[in-house]
């Protein structure tokens, strides 16, 4: 890093997170109260935070930093509202409603209930307007486009002030030439209107998750571009050195033009920078298989990374919307620090995933909650300092806590309240733990392979516990573990997807030769379009992967493969990484079957320079950091247990603290269960490690 | 069903709740499992499976919220397949089953159950219960409709090991395969089948590890009969007293005429009775037997209920079935014929049973849903020179029933599936199979008229790529649009009903019945399946939303006439006349009195 800072800024739910890294490498955590109505106005409170605390005027700061990185909620929040822009679809006649009959599905855990409404319509049906053409499953033409079709379309649109428009035609993947000119026809008859083709966006098989994919693009694509002109113009008035770059959902960065031109990639760029964090906190010991969890106020965040990749979703429903386009595989729960306990139907009690959110936030708070939450429970444990968080300037309310845990669950259930509060903690672990099953054991992963990392404000408090529930004995956890996803995002890369379509049997030297000349021509295209956006070839990577299947499935089982010229010779490098992920996730292979590619995709990287490490001094010893005692309990018969309190700021590095004990960070509690051990890194970390012949099976 | 009376072990609520989210990701991992790796697109794209988890008696103790249709029939079924080896049932032995005289429900959803055993003793069973692409006999895909004997529809499986003690058996395995077409497909399923029952097994096995044995035993029977006390508590709000329900099997080209069912629910306390009778079995391939009728009961009575998941064993406790004399409809004996029976006549089934409790309690209802009928299709592949046989679970999406708080679902049905079904996208279909999607769209005027409107039905029209395609149509639905609920009624009946139509060269037609027909490339048939019904008075139903409904194509200016007293004076600016309209609604609600 050549210039004084890096600023990253991630915007969520409640909360604006800004991380400045400095060329020493200290790194300043900044917190400002998100303004979702005018998603710029935190952005300039944040500057202003910074500009108070370094005596220097916000320019200073902006033309002083090599890269500003930005990840919005925008896009998200658009479509959880339903505020995107007035869209319309040209489709294939006779497929006008695929995007509505959803594959004709009702979503799980709703079958019975008489009031899940239907998903709401991004496009209703009077602007979904179906064009006669039709391509066939070879990619020949069986009726050509007509034009009058598409023609008559552009005047509804017209009439009805659509603002954007998605194409999106039957096998349109193997024969885009009629997306292509039905979007010639667009721009002529409706200039300015912001277009998106299926076949480019997402060149892959699934005419549903195409169309859905574009619509989702169309639908945001208006509002994301007032959203980067806003942003692009405010930092260009401070003088920055380079365009913004904005945080995606791939986990990866991008200019601005490509967020307005691939909106869908925008969506859930939040959590999506938690691998790279998990990653690089894990650098210096030298691990490579890491689970990130992040718990905040109402949601739990879960992502993984295996080798040194990250799991990949593709073709997902991501808030009812079908989504192609890749994004981290981010496995998201309605379980934080403000998660609600309620006692169900069958007696039992139930954490979340109705969150007493910040307003009016869990009981202790004191700003009216009255039911009893995570956060609560987590208090009246001796977990929580009763003085309160961020060192008093939050202060918290024991007697609300107790009161809220006693009337709503511990004497309906008849239990003490600290066996109830420890019944909410190991409830919401549970949770916390099923959710890392999910990304873990029914994907093929033995979660004791794994460390595990924490991020997030409220993580820190459980994270021993879930490493125990899930036989992990490694745990990292960064001092700055509340503001490690704005820190993910500056020590990412610029990254673009590119794919194609090719359902190819692996069984001839054809089809080894089309799948080499795709992934040659579509690498091509990402390296021209990083040149121009700066980099040096030197800088630009790629990773390829495919999607597989034997013969006769349908679903495909995506696989990495390295860069060599794919040929007879090399395809069987390629088969035996299929047949091996297929046993992992399925218990069993089929290694005499014929395997078929369906889908090639290669992802560009531009590499970005990594800013200097933080770096801890000598600071002082765990003996000395030691502030008191807290009564805690660890155990469902809800014993107190005589727990020793200390302070992290001015532990040095190598300080080492045996559980049971609390570290208490300015933006974070660390709570180490009985067999437990923490030893500060001199990389800002707590490595966390189960004692010998102590911790649970 | 007798209940247990050995002694509870108190179990710590907390771990209760842990134990509960295990089972349900064992079986959510065991399900996704299956829909990745199977060959057969009902399968794979289709969901047409179900797994569950039993304890050794063998109880389910966890029923994926997969098809209903195979929710109460594997319960019987896992206890014939358990009896008929007991005794003789070892680590490593794998069962296979399929036959509906030994409690199975129709031949071609075949079940796969794996005892898992713990330190030598068995402790659970995994159980796959899937659609396969066909079970041999003398038609494609399983549907004859001109079958007068189970023998003549399919290969019967009673139940079979087909692993012993770890070990394959070849010779069974290739009994079976030699009997069914597609035998590459076959082999690929039962490899997915079997990889789901062993992903279950890993899970549980998982569990008796972290948590102890005597633990999650007694978390299991604790979840059993807490899951009965909910069912109770429900039943007990419910007045005493008898309430029936009937409703119409359409004769769909059998010659025996509408079949009626009747189910009599006899509510006492805390304890349902439900009585069904139906008339004696025929000669065509809609009989159902005990296991199969079983669901269709279960169905109505959680129409009814409502319940959130999970589901398990102990909701039934409560509940008492008599399925009527042997030998008729719904309680069906050999040789009757079977196989349409999980659509035809278990929805049939399934409406008489929600009538009833409509009775019951009128103000928790929902309307019926649209009933299934469909196609499969078989031909050769000249693609890749191999044949292909498979239902058309897309041509079976019909309308969900409205609720007394919203419009019924588009293209969410049929009701034996109650949303659970998939239909695979378009351009799966057409690469898995030689053919030509013209269209899959909802329909205009389908969706059953009421305050709250049915949802939609769909329309599949479909064309042969390049060779002959024989085409088999099942079920019913094709005259008598799905029940509504609290008044609801439809004037619009014909675009209610499924049907379809067959353009050959020139000539066309509309069939109403089940047929075995081939078409050619340049021939197209159009399914069309039924909307849901509605809920409440449509004369009720609010302007604006008819109105909104024209401008969408779901109602037409003449179905909003019809179906609702709407009259739109332009059918451009889709401008209302008031007056007139107001006129006739009040007409039509004194001809309603």
């Amino acid at each position: 890093m050549k210039s004084d800072y890096r600023l990253g800024i991630d915007a969520g739910g409640t909360f604006t997170d800004f991380v400045l890294a400095d060329k020493t490498g200290q790194v300043r955590l900044f917190k400002a109260l998100s303004t979702p109505q005018d998603p710029t106005l935190a952005i300039k409170n944040g500057l202003q935070l910074i500009s108070e605390d370094l005596g220097v005027s916000a320019e200073t700061v902006v033309s002083n930093c090599d890269l500003c990185i930005n990840g919005t909620t925008v896009g998200l929040n658009a479509l959880i509202t339903h505020k995107g822009a007035k869209t319309g679809l040209i489709c294939t006649a006779g497929h006008e409603d695929s995007l509505e009959i959803r594959l004709g599905h009702k979503e799980d855990g709703y079958r019975y209930d008489p009031e899940y409404p239907p998903a709401t319509m991004l496009v209703p049906r009077y602007l979904r307007r179906g064009i006669r053409e039709r391509i066939l499953s070879d990619g020949s033409i069986r009726q050509p486009l007509n034009e009058a079709d598409v023609r008559a379309a552009c005047e509804v649109f017209k009439a009805e002030g659509v603002e954007t428009v998605a194409i999106s035609f039957v096998w349109s993947v193997l024969h885009p030439d009629h997306e292509a000119r039905a979007g010639a026809i667009v721009r002529e008859m409706m200039p300015g209107v912001i277009l998106t083709l299926g076949s480019e966006l997402y060149p892959q098989v699934r005419e549903y998750t195409r169309t859905s994919t574009a619509v989702v693009n169309a639908y945001l694509a208006p509002i994301m571009k007032r959203y980067v002109a806003a942003v692009d113009s405010y930092f260009r008035s401070l003088g920055a050195k380079q365009p913004v770059r904005y945080y995606q959902s791939n986990g990866g960065l991008a200019i601005g033009q490509a967020m307005t031109d691939r909106s869908v990639y925008a969506i859930n760029s939040g959590p999506a920078s938690a691998p790279a964090a998990g990653q690089y906190v894990c650098e210096p010991f030298g691990y490579k298989n890491v689970i990130t969890v992040d718990m905040g106020g109402t949601s739990f965040d879960i992502t993984l990374t295996k080798d040194g990749s990250t799991n990949i979703n593709k073709n997902i429903d991501f808030l009812r919307y079908r989504i192609g386009v890749p994004m981290i595989q981010v496995e998201t729960l309605g379980a934080g620090g403000g998660s609600i306990g309620w006692i169900d139907e069958m007696g039992l009690m139930q954490m979340g995933p109705q969150s007493a959110g910040s307003d009016p936030g869990p009981a202790c708070y004191g700003q009216g909650g009255k039911l009893p939450t995570v956060s609560d429970a987590n208090l009246v444990m001796g977990y929580l300092n009763p003085d309160g968080l961020v060192g008093g300037r939050l202060p918290l309310d024991y007697q609300k806590a107790h009161d809220a845990i006693k009337t709503n669950l511990a004497a309906p259930l008849k239990m003490s309240v600290e066996r109830a509060a420890y019944g909410m903690f190991t409830i919401v672990n549970a949770n916390m733990v099923n959710g890392i099953r999910r990304v873990t054991v029914e994907r093929g992963y033995d979660p004791r392979d794994f460390v595990l990392v924490g991020a997030g404000g409220a993580t820190a408090a459980h994270i021993t516990a879930l490493a125990d529930a899930i036989g992990i004995d490694t745990i990292i956890l960064p001092k700055l573990a509340s503001g490690l996803c704005a820190f993910g995002q500056i020590i990412s890369d610029v990254k673009y997807n590119y794919m194609a379509t090719a359902p190819l049997r692996l069984d001839n030297d054809a089809a080894f030769a089309r799948i080499d000349a795709l992934f040659n021509q579509i690498e091509a295209q990402g390296v021209a379009h990083l040149k121009s956006d700066g980099f040096k070839a030197k800088d630009i990577n790629t990773k390829r992967s495919l999607d597989m299947r034997y013969v006769g499935q349908v679903h495909e089982c995506t696989v990495e493969i390295g860069n060599f010229t794919v040929d007879a010779k090399s395809i069987s490098k390629i088969k035996e990484a299929f047949h091996k992920r297929h046993k992992e996730l399925y218990t069993y292979a089929e290694p005499l079957s014929v395997v078929e590619v369906v889908n090639i995709e290669s992802t560009v990287f531009g590499v970005v320079d990594k800013p200097e490490r933080m770096t801890i001094g000598k600071g002082t010893t765990a003996q000395k950091a030691m502030k008191g005692h807290r009564d805690a309990v660890f155990s469902a018969d809800g014993k107190r247990v005589r727990t020793p309190i200390y302070d992290g700021t001015p532990l040095g590095v190598g300080a080492s603290i045996k559980g049971p004990a609390v570290i208490e960070e300015v933006t974070t509690t660390i709570v180490l269960e009985p067999g437990w051990t923490a030893r500060l890194d001199a990389s800002g970390s707590y490595l966390i490690t189960r004692d010998r012949k102590k911790g649970a099976t | 069903m007798a209940r247990k009376t050995a002694k509870k072990i108190e179990v710590d609520p907390i771990t209760l709740s842990v134990v509960r989210g295990i089972l349900e990701t064992t079986q959510r991992e065991m399900t996704l499992s299956l829909e990745k790796t199977a060959r057969s697109s009902v399968f794979n794209l289709a969901h047409d499976y179900s797994t569950a988890l039993f304890n050794a008696t063998p109880e389910m103790i966890l029923q994926g919220q997969d098809i209903p249709i195979h929710l109460g029939s594997l319960i019987p079924a896992m206890k014939v397949v358990a009896g008929y080896f007991e005794g003789d049932i070892h680590e490593g032995d794998l069962l296979i089953h399929n036959d509906p005289a030994w409690g199975g429900s129709h031949a071609i959803d075949t079940c796969f159950y794996k005892p898992v055993f713990w330190k030598g003793r068995l402790k659970y069973w995994t159980v796959c219960k899937g659609h396969l692409t066909d079970i041999g006999g003398p038609v494609p895909a399983g549907y004859n409709p001109n079958a007068k004997e189970i023998y003549a529809e399919c290969l019967r499986i009673p139940p079979v090991k087909v692993w012993d003690r770890g070990v394959p058996r070849r010779d069974v395995l290739n009994f079976i395969f030699t009997n069914m077409r597609a035998r590459r497909d076959q082999e690929g399923d039962f490899n997915a089948l079997i990889g789901a029952c062993q992903v279950g097994e890993r899970a549980l096995i998982a569990m008796l590890e972290k948590y102890g044995e005597a633990t999650v035993d007694a978390c299991i029977d604790t979840l059993l009969d807490m899951a009965e006390k909910q069912m109770r508590g429900l039943i007990s709000t419910v007045p005493d007293g008898t309430y029936e329900g009937s409703a119409i099997v359409e004769d769909a080209g059998h010659g025996f005429g509408d079949l009626t069912i009747t189910a009599k629910v006899t509510i006492k306390a805390d304890t349902c009775h439900i009585e069904i009778s139906s008339p004696p079995q025929i000669p065509y391939f809609i009989n159902s037997y005990e296991g199969n009728s079983y669901s269709g009961v279960y169905l109505g009575l959680m129409m009814f209920a409502q319940l959130p998941p999970p589901y398990n064993e102990g909701l039934y406790r409560c509940i008492s079935v008599n399925m009527g004399p042997k030998g008729t409809l719904c309680n069906a004996v050999e040789p009757a014929p079977h196989m349409n029976c999980t659509t035809t006549p278990m929805e049939t089934l399934t409406d008489a049973v929600r009538l009833a409790f409509e009775k019951a309690v009128p103000s928790k209802v929902s309307a019926s849903w649209g009933h299934a009928n469909g196609l499969n299709i078989a031909g050769w592949d000249k693609r890749h020179d191999e044949e292909y046989v498979t239902m058309v679970l897309a041509t079976i999406i019909s309308g969900a029933g409205a609720t007394p708080s919203q419009d019924g679902w588009h293209a969410c049905g049929p009701e034996c599936c109650f949303g659970a079904l998939t239909s695979g996208d378009v351009e799966l279909l057409e690469y898995s199979y030689p053919i030509i999607i013209h269209r899959y769209s909802l329909m205009t005027d389908s969706g059953g008229a009421g305050k709250n409107r049915g949802g939609s039905g769909t329309a599949w029209e479909v064309e042969p790529l390049n060779d002959d395609m024989t085409f088999i149509t099942f079920g019913e639905g094709r005259r008598i649009p799905a029940v509504g609920a609290a008044g609801a009624s439809s004037t619009m009946i014909d675009t209610k009903v499924g049907r379809l139509e067959l353009v050959e060269g020139s000539h066309s037609e509309t069939i109403r019945e089940n047929v075995i027909k081939v078409i050619k490339p340049g021939d197209r048939i159009t399914n069309m399946n039924p909307g849901g019904g509605g809920y409440g008075n449509p004369m009720e139903r609010p302007v604006e939303k008819v109105v909104w409904d024209v401008k969408n194509g779901l109602v037409s200016i003449q179905g909003a006439r019809e179906d609702y007293g709407v009259i739109i004076k332009d059918p451009t600016t889709l401008d209302v006349d008031i007056a007139a309209t107001s006129a006739l609604r009040a007409k039509r609600a004194v001809a309603a009195k």
